[in-house]
């Protein structure tokens, strides 16, 4: 089955507080839109795995799940704690250890476990260089033979 | 605020023409009322008033109400109000408030009701009834008096100032004598049980305090109970009384969550060879002081004492709980339970012959009888709907026959009682809804309220679930928590309780902490309950190990207490035989036990715990919650959804930082 990815283009406007650097307000509203999408499948029963950069990231994506409104309420685990099979959704850096049908893709490349999902989320930031990274991944995902669309990323209020 | 029936209330009573009560409880909650007169600082709120309301209106269309108020929405002022205000001379009625303890009813009688009495100008007159347990028996303490051998220094010192405050004592309430502590050994001998009490045949009926206390009570307008008297009361288990509730009109309880437990208790039957012991005793001391000639007396009581310390000795040394269907199963439980009778049957032979020798056999023939009947309880273990389990103590056996259900038979009182019944406690609801509560105790049709805490818990409060925890069954796991628990204490410089599923784990991280961290340490058993509560708030910076249990009830304010570590969520024990029997016909019923059980059991225990850290708008604390669970299995939005919104953190060295700006 082909693999179907949806780019997520993350809104300029948010990028306004001066005190905070872009790439900072980046990685901030990428979490948060993962957080969401995460909420949105685990509600389809399709568990997700979500990948990051390393560990800080990985704890900085748990956080905001954690504390996430009690009524979008996500079961997950880092890997490394929880049940032996994970919870509906996963978070880590390292490679994936269970199936999954979805891949929510936080690092600046595209995996080369990629292939494996049906659904792979991804984001393109505001920063220029960040947004160069997110065109490459494009590019890649094109090259896998994966289906790849791209739309804006709605901001929601919790 | 939250009100699950459709359209404010205030709309509700508009509609059903606003009576005078009504307009009184308004008044009195307002900006001008009586409680702003007497009370220096009140201030009106909504959520009070909409309760107190909703009160009034259940009192006068004796109907019923489940209320959750969360902690600090003073709901003791938004019942007892209404309660004062529906009495009128002309009308005599009758209120009985029932709380949980023996504190919070002495809490209410002699701090909030007083202070309700002067803000209203009423002269009602209100009663304190507690237990039979708390009242000093003048026969037994003369009988005690005459026929005891040696006591040790102590037991002497406590009876020669029970002797003393005896002589004085208007209430005869043993709470009064201060300077006895409160376990201590003398006070079984002093007062008297359901089985001990020679009722209307006792020499001293004319002078005693129990029946005195019952007396105050049956006149009184407002009676304030606890719930375990008031399940007995209404299941009978007390005979000569069964007063209460017939009499009353309005049915208040606080502390509500607890008496699903409670009425199952008092719905059921027990059988307890400490029973048979205390029978045993008191024949022997009959037969010692008056019935002498009757050697087989003596002998009788005896072999059966043994046959009863034999009996213990089947089950495990340690103190349990299990099943009892199973045990009576097996052979060598059922060859020991078989002797019981055959011992007590042979007691209750000997008895008979002596009847009506003097009072004290005769009572000791009764309670051979009631005992013979409960043990054939015991032994029709293919009841249906039943749960038969037992419970040991050190030297005894209690063996239980509990309901699976009482909401049929406490519907039925519900309804007959032509009553207005009021439930309220913080912690009612799960995920919203208090269907875990009406269903229980077949409230289905009761008016429902939720009140929100007026707390800001976002910023009073942190709920930290630690990342990377072992699991339940690893065997570094009292290392890892030790570890995680000491930048907590260190932050927040004591005032931390950790509390345990398993004694095991308690001693393995008390041992670990111990060579740690500086704070002096209280681990449970290592004194009385009371005793290490005291030292915990003298200590100021003291670290307080314990079984989850031991929560229920206390009562720390402030900075003495900023930081709870619970070491996982509080399922019930599944080993639990009652538990097991429910969720056998829970799932016999089609239903899920866990969602339908464990799971609303769990809740509400964790949110009594949230309850007892911040208690006031400025508390401040951390909750810590060593299981994953909750973050990680579907049923945490459960949890979640049922606490107070407290701000969410798993990280250690955040909760760490919020302790250490509380203590700057």
């Amino acid at each position: 089955m082909q693999t179907q990815v949806m780019f997520y283009l993350l809104n300029d406007e948010i990028s306004k507080d001066k005190n905070t650097a872009e790439t900072e307000q980046d990685t901030r509203s990428a979490i948060y839109h993962a957080c969401l999408q995460a909420s949105h499948f685990y509600r389809q029963n399709q568990r997700v795995y979500i990948y990051t950069q390393d560990k800080q990231h990985a704890e900085q994506v748990d956080e905001m799940l954690w504390a996430f409104d009690s009524d979008s309420f996500v079961p997950h685990n880092l890997v490394g704690e929880g049940p032996k099979s994970g919870a509906m959704v996963e978070i880590g850096y390292q490679p994936p250890q269970s199936r999954r049908p979805v891949l929510i893709n936080l690092t600046s490349t595209v995996p080369n476990f990629a292939n494996q999902y049906q659904f792979i989320v991804d984001f393109v930031p505001s920063d220029e260089t960040l947004k160069q990274q997110a065109r490459e991944r494009f590019k890649a995902c094109r090259q896998w033979g994966f289906s790849v669309d791209n739309q804006p990323a709605i901001e929601v209020e919790t | 605020m939250t009100e699950i029936t459709t359209g404010t209330l205030s709309a509700n009573i508009a509609n059903q023409s606003a009576t005078k009560s009504v307009n009184e409880v308004s008044h009195a909650f307002s900006e001008s009322g009586a409680l702003a007169k007497a009370i220096q600082g009140f201030s009106p709120r909504q959520a009070q008033t909409d309760m107190a309301l909703d009160v009034a209106h259940a009192i006068e269309n004796e109907s019923s109400l489940i209320v959750e108020a969360g902690t600090g929405t003073g709901k003791t002022f938004a019942y007892l109000i209404p309660a004062f205000l529906s009495l009128n001379p002309k009308v005599p009625k009758k209120i009985v408030v029932s709380t949980g303890t023996k504190n919070l009813q002495e809490q209410l009688f002699h701090k909030d009701i007083p202070l309700i009495k002067k803000a209203l100008a009423s002269n009602a007159q209100v009663a304190l009834l507690k237990g039979r347990a708390n009242y000093l028996c003048n026969y037994r303490l003369a009988q005690y008096q005459d026929s005891r051998g040696q006591l040790d220094a102590q037991m002497l010192q406590d009876l020669v100032k029970v002797k003393t405050w005896a002589n004085g004592t208007q209430s005869g309430d043993i709470g009064e004598l201060v300077n006895v502590s409160e376990d201590s050994p003398i006070f079984p001998f002093v007062t008297s049980t359901l089985d001990n009490c020679l009722a209307r045949d006792c020499p001293n009926y004319e002078s005693c305090h129990l029946v005195r206390a019952r007396q105050k009570a049956s006149d009184a307008d407002i009676i304030v109970v606890n719930h375990h008297l008031f399940f007995a009361d209404m299941a009978l288990k007390d005979t000569g009384f069964g007063e209460l509730i017939p009499k009353a009109q309005v049915m208040i309880f606080d502390e509500a969550h607890q008496i699903g437990d409670i009425a199952s208790e008092y719905f059921g039957e027990a059988f307890s060879s400490k029973q048979l012991v205390d029978l045993c005793t008191d024949v022997l001391q009959v037969h010692r002081s008056s019935l002498t000639d009757v050697k087989q007396l003596g002998l009788a009581a005896e072999k059966l004492q043994k046959t009863c310390q034999e009996f213990r000795l089947l089950f495990n040394y340690d103190p349990e709980r299990g099943n009892w269907r199973e045990k009576h199963k097996q052979p060598q439980f059922q060859q020991k339970f078989a002797n019981l009778k055959t011992d007590l049957d042979f007691l209750y032979q000997v008895i008979k012959l002596c009847i009506s020798r003097n009072e004290a056999i005769d009572n000791c023939f009764d309670r051979a009888v009631n005992l013979l009947a409960q043990y054939e309880v015991m032994t029709n273990v293919e009841s249906f709907g039943m749960s038969f389990w037992y419970e040991t103590t050190p030297r005894s056996v209690t063996l239980h026959q509990t309901p699976l259900t009482v909401s049929d038979k406490f519907n039925t009182v519900v309804k007959e009682s032509g009553a207005g019944w009021i439930f309220t406690s913080a912690t009612l609801a799960v995920d919203n809804s208090f269907d875990h509560f009406s269903k229980h105790l077949g409230l289905q049709g009761a008016r429902q309220l939720m009140l929100d805490s007026p707390f800001d818990y976002q910023t009073q409060s942190q709920l930290v679930v630690p990342r990377y925890l072992p699991q339940a069954n690893d065997k570094n796991r009292a290392l890892k928590l030790a570890e995680l628990a000491e930048p907590l204490i260190k932050a927040s410089k004591g005032a931390c309780f950790m509390l345990f599923t398993s004694y095991r784990v308690m001693n393995q991280v008390a041992e670990i902490l111990a060579s740690s961290i500086d704070n002096p340490l209280l681990v449970q058993g290592q004194m009385a309950k009371r005793k290490l509560l005291e030292q915990f708030i003298e200590a100021d910076n003291a670290v307080l190990l314990a079984t989850a249990s031991f929560w229920e009830g206390i009562d720390v304010r402030g900075d003495k207490l900023t930081c709870v570590i619970i070491d996982k969520l509080p399922f019930a024990s599944p080993d639990d035989p009652l538990l097991q029997a429910r969720c056998e016909d829970a799932r016999r019923q089609g239903g899920e036990p866990f969602s339908q059980i464990q799971l609303p059991q769990a809740v509400i225990a964790l949110k009594q715990g949230v309850g007892r850290l911040i208690r006031d708008v400025k508390d401040r604390g951390v909750m810590v919650i060593c299981d994953d669970r909750l973050v990680n299995k579907p049923y945490g939005q459960t949890f979640l959804k049922s606490l107070p919104d407290m701000k969410r953190s798993r990280d250690i060295a955040k909760a760490a930082e919020f302790l250490e700006s509380l203590t700057e």
